[in-house]
């Protein structure tokens, strides 16, 4: 509100500027030559400086003069013959309105294209004096501490994730070295330096990531995270049996509900073993992308959980604005079987049918998609 | 809020532009002071709203505030506080915002100054000025709108371009623009003089303190950015003929035509069409120095963003105002009735030549330009046009005008004396020759035609010596005498001499510069050591550094001569991390006027490193000489005839006509 009140005090201030002289109306109007003649006068009397110094001879002064002269005559009889125009009422108030109209039309109409009145001033310091939870200007915030206390182990620590997950991998690379120099390595710290050296050789297990991992290992023998990757560099070297033996034994010492099964028994089949039947073997959830899915890795269980249950919501809200989507509410449908909540997918599954009738080839598809995954059906009920 | 309020003021200056843009012509038509009055407040206004959102943008720059476009893309948290302030210039959006803060200020200018005008010539003066200032408003608010929003706000910038990040930044663009601008007051005086039909002696009078600011300032500018190519780029060269270099220089060569023509139409009233065409082309080939610029069309240091619409916009205000003036003039201009006759040999006569040979050097300049752009738009055929063609073409024509500068001041009016004239100055030239063969000796040979160089240089500066002499008439009368009329002279003729002469200086630099450097491309390990202009540099090494937003290598040298360790230098290639762009930091030492030029290359598998050593033998002449040119246009422009005393308001017309006829 301030600052439309802002906008019409300048506007007007600027009105008022150009007004005034329109206001103050027509005066006694002097005669638009009396300059000319002031610089030709000006002239002459250089020309008496310039004589009086002895820079020019009488006679070229003369001449001069002469020339001069001719120009002042010529002026000061234009200057008679000039008739002085008063100004006319009905142009000033048509001028009046010219101004007032432009300028809040222009402007207003023009500033509501382009600008963003709503967006208030951020500068820097205030960002990061009242940081919120805008993620950035945290991380900014750290780093400042960082260059001020380049030996705080535990800030570059804490930055090292984030950088790997926004994909800044050379200061991910840096924060995790510096941190393992300051604050001496474990398990986690050197996962982290392994990982970001994989992400930055876009996949490839290198010298140094194994380096990494090998370090991680003697810290934590039983980190499956470490021997994943671990066996990972033998498979991409080429060394297929041991690739098979070490992804087997992960298989093995793992939760039989891991989420890495599935991953670890798509190895095993690659480097030419049968995967391991286990009871927690999920499917893949279908919905989430890849990216999605990679994200979801490295977070924590309880985030993971969250993470997923976001989207789902995320995309339930959705279909409630817009119903039209088959494919959403197969997604809906197929992401509440597998997060076990039977009632949400038979709700979502009755919305869906509200939409496309059970008759109809979606509303076919829908239920046997609910029946295939053993959730309440309408005809299930009845 | 304020950045807001910063993006309104923009907006309201477009609208207040186009009131300024009718209303007082509309006034100066019909005879109506008031609306002829509005000009005057107007132009202040004007500039009062576009400085406020100039100092807004600053203030967002300063404070790091990233939810602005403009600092996201070019500035960053860590870039030392004097950048993050040229930061605002040093892009595409806010450079247009300074072009336009500029072009305000002079009409803000004209506006206090010019209260002596006529009033309707004040009055079309402003509006048209006010013509210039929406079409680029308009630019700028549609297609590069510097006050552009993000939400939500990223917590670091992307930083300035490295090459950037140079003092030279918050001074070489200032300078250029008070100049380019400088001379739209000049065009604005020509279509104010060519709609009201009338020019005489005293429109040259008015519009000769804009010339000459806008001159002095240009001057300075392409000094200024020719001295920060020379040292930043790294390529150890102070001029490449790079098609960015004559945009700046075809207004300069233009603008200084246009100085001495309207000379001759202020003190003789002749040349009077002549000025006013050359008024409306160096204002044009200012803005077609912009279009070059900024449309992208060219690919430099100076083309920020290349954006097609930018390109057509800017383009469709180059033939609008462009186009629309010369058919203005070709309108008008017979109806203009023209000025006095004057004999060829006669100060009026030299000052032809003088804009003969300097509007065929300007077109030799931008058909050499423009031709590779228009036969690669047309036939897709990339030609490179070089320094060859210039230095065959314009070379060749500065002959004969720097053999001529000497005589111009010392021939008289009308009726010229050529043979006196050549009296007067067979001394100079006498001296000037002998001096460059004194320095050929000195430097141990070199090509015979640097002798040739040096001397015309000389001549230019001893004619502009003896100018002021004979003008005091030294020798010829007693020394108290001669030393009053020295002081007496007008300033004026100061400016002159120092001008021309600050030219001969800079000819020197250049001529010694282009026949006696030396240059050593040499792979050293440390502890080796080379030789360039007599002194022995020793590679002690490298070393590596970090700044606050890059990290270099440097490589130390330990300079000596005839055994004794004069000085040492440090040259570095930089790596600026937010862009990961290398940059190169050349070593420069300065003896004398001459300097040593250490510049990095490339490392060498065997430790080794690329080091470039350049001896420039009076370089610093160059750019010294503009200096003194620059001095000079100031010593002009503070000429008390400059100043004519307003007439007083109560001055009745009658009383000047009878003082006409005393």
């Amino acid at each position: 509100m301030l600052f439309w009140i802002i906008v019409a005090i300048l506007t007007a201030a600027v009105a008022i500027v150009l007004l005034l002289p329109l206001l103050r109306g027509a005066k006694e109007r002097l005669s638009d030559r009396a300059g000319e003649a002031a610089v030709y006068r000006d002239q002459l009397k250089e020309l008496e400086r310039d004589q009086a110094q002895g820079l020019i001879t009488p006679d070229e002064a003369e001449y001069a003069r002469a020339e001069v002269g001719r120009r002042l005559i010529a002026v000061s009889s234009g200057m008679e013959k000039q008739v002085a125009r008063g100004s006319g009422l009905r142009r000033i108030r048509l001028a009046e309105i010219v101004v007032v109209v432009t300028l809040p039309a222009v402007g207003l109409c023009l500033y509501s294209i382009t600008g963003s009145p709503e967006l208030p001033s951020q500068p820097l310091e205030a960002r990061l004096a009242n940081p919120g939870n805008d993620m950035g200007i945290l991380v900014t915030k750290a780093e400042r501490h960082l260059a001020q206390n380049p030996e705080d182990g535990q800030g570059w620590d804490l930055l090292a994730p984030i950088y790997y997950r926004s994909l800044r991998l050379g200061d991910a690379e840096l924060a995790y070295r510096n941190a393992i120099r300051l604050l001496g390595g474990n398990a986690e710290r050197w996962n982290g330096l392994g990982e970001t050296l994989i992400a930055a050789a876009d996949g490839i297990v290198t010298d140094d990531a194994r380096a990494a991992f090998e370090e991680a290992l003697k810290l934590d023998g039983s980190n499956f995270r470490t021997k994943f990757y671990l066996a990972l560099a033998l498979e991409q070297t080429g060394k297929q049996a041991e690739a098979k033996a070490a992804f087997e034994t992960l298989a093995k010492e793992s939760p039989a509900d891991a989420p890495w099964i599935p991953l670890v028994n798509e190895h095993i089949a690659k480097n030419g073993g049968a995967p391991l039947a286990t009871a927690g073997a999920e499917k893949p959830l279908g919905n989430p992308t890849a990216e999605d899915v990679a994200a979801a890795e490295n977070l924590e269980a309880g985030d993971r959980q969250q993470m997923i249950e976001g989207m789902v919501a995320s995309l339930d809200a959705k279909l409630r604005e817009d119903p039209k989507n088959i494919e959403g509410w197969m997604r809906l449908i197929r992401s509440y079987g597998v997060l076990k909540q039977p009632d949400k997918a038979a709700d979502a599954l009755k919305r869906g049918l509200a939409v496309f009738p059970a008759d109809s080839a979606e509303g076919k598809q829908m239920l046997a998609l609910a029946q295939g995954m053993g959730i309440a059906t309408e005809g299930n009920e009845q | 809020m304020s950045v807001e309020l910063g993006h309104y003021a923009l907006v309201l200056a477009l609208a207040t532009a186009i009131v300024l843009s009718i209303l007082p012509i509309w006034g100066a038509w019909r005879g109506d002071r008031p609306l002829m009055e509005l000009a005057t407040s107007g132009s202040l206004a004007l500039f009062g709203l576009v400085a406020f959102a100039f100092a807004v943008l600053t203030q967002a720059h300063l404070a790091s505030d990233f939810s602005v476009k403009n600092v996201w893309e070019n500035s960053h948290s860590l870039v030392p506080f004097i950048f993050k302030f040229s930061g605002v210039w040093g892009n595409h959006e806010g450079s247009m915002l300074l072009w336009l803060l500029i072009l305000v200020f002079f009409s803000a200018l004209v506006a206090i100054f010019g209260r002596n005008l006529p009033d309707t010539l004040r009055a079309n003066v402003l509006a048209v000025q006010a013509w210039v200032a929406t079409a680029f408003t308009l630019f700028i608010l549609l297609t590069s709108n510097p006050f552009a929003r993000l939400n939500p706000a990223p917590p670091e910038g992307q930083d300035l371009n490295p090459v950037l990040q140079d003092v030279g930044l918050a001074i070489h663009p200032p300078l250029l623009y008070l100049g380019y601008v400088g001379f739209s007051v000049c065009f604005s005086f020509a279509i104010a003089a060519l709609m009201e039909g009338r020019i005489d002696a005293a429109w040259a009078r008015w519009v000769r303190p804009w010339t000459l600011a806008a001159w002095t300032f240009l001057t300075a500018g392409i000094a200024m950015g020719s001295y920060w190519a020379y040292y930043e780029l790294g390529w150890g060269g102070w001029w490449f003929w790079d098609p960015v270099e004559n945009a700046s220089f075809m207004p300069w060569l233009a603008g200084t035509a246009l100085l001495h023509s309207a000379i001759v139409m202020e003190k003789r009233e002749a040349l009077k069409i002549w000025t006013i065409l050359l008024a409306i082309l160096t204002f044009s080939l200012s803005l077609l120095g912009t279009f070059l610029v900024r449309s992208g069309v060219l690919t430099s240091v100076h083309a920020f963003a290349t954006d097609p619409s930018r390109g057509i916009f800017i383009l469709c205000i180059l033939v609008l105002f462009i186009g629309g003036a010369l058919a203005l003039f070709a309108f008008r201009a017979p109806q203009l009735n023209s000025g006095g006759l004057f004999a060829p040999i006669s100060r009026e006569g030299a000052l032809v030549l003088n804009n003969l040979i300097l509007t065929v050097s300007t077109a030799t300049v931008l058909i050499g330009t423009l031709y590779p752009l228009l036969l690669e738009s047309l036939t897709g055929e990339k030609i490179s046009v070089g320094p060859p063609f210039f230095n065959m073409t314009f070379g060749l024509l500065m002959i004969p005008l720097l053999l001529a500068v000497p005589f111009g001041p010392l021939l008289a009016w009308k009726r010229g004396d050529l043979l006196g004239a050549l009296q007067r100055l067979y001394v100079a030239a006498g001296l000037a020759f002998f001096v460059a063969l004194v320095f050929y000796y000195v430097e141990n040979g070199g090509p015979v035609m640097a002798v040739l160089g040096l001397a015309a240089g000389l001549f230019l500066v001893f004619g502009a010596v003896s100018d002021l002499w004979f003008r005091a008439g030294i020798g010829k009368q007693a020394m108290g005498v001669a030393w009053r009329r020295l002081v007496g002279l007008p300033r004026s003729a100061f400016g002159t001499a120092l001008a021309h002469m600050g030219l001969g200086i800079t000819v020197l630099g250049i001529v010694a510069v282009t026949t006696f450097e030396t240059e050593h491309v040499v792979e050293m390990k440390p502890g080796m050591t080379a030789e360039a202009g007599g002194y022995t540099l020793a590679f002690d090494g490298m070393r590596s550094a970090v700044g606050p937003n890059y990290t270099e290598d440097r490589g130390h040298f330990t300079v000596s001569r005839g055994g004794a360790t004069v000085a040492d230098v440090w040259s570095s290639k930089r790596l600026y991390t937010a862009r990961r762009m290398p940059t190169t930091e050349a070593g420069i030492l300065t003896f004398g006027l001459s300097q040593l030029y250490v510049s990095l290359g490339d490392p060498m598998a065997d430790g080794g490193i690329v080091v470039r050593i350049w001896w420039k033998p009076y370089i610093l002449c160059i750019w010294g000489g503009a200096l003194v040119m620059m001095f000079g246009g100031f010593v002009s422009l503070s000429d008390r005839r400059l100043r004519v005393g307003a007439p007083s308001r109560r001055a009745k017309p009658v009383k000047a006509a009878l003082e006409a006829g005393e």
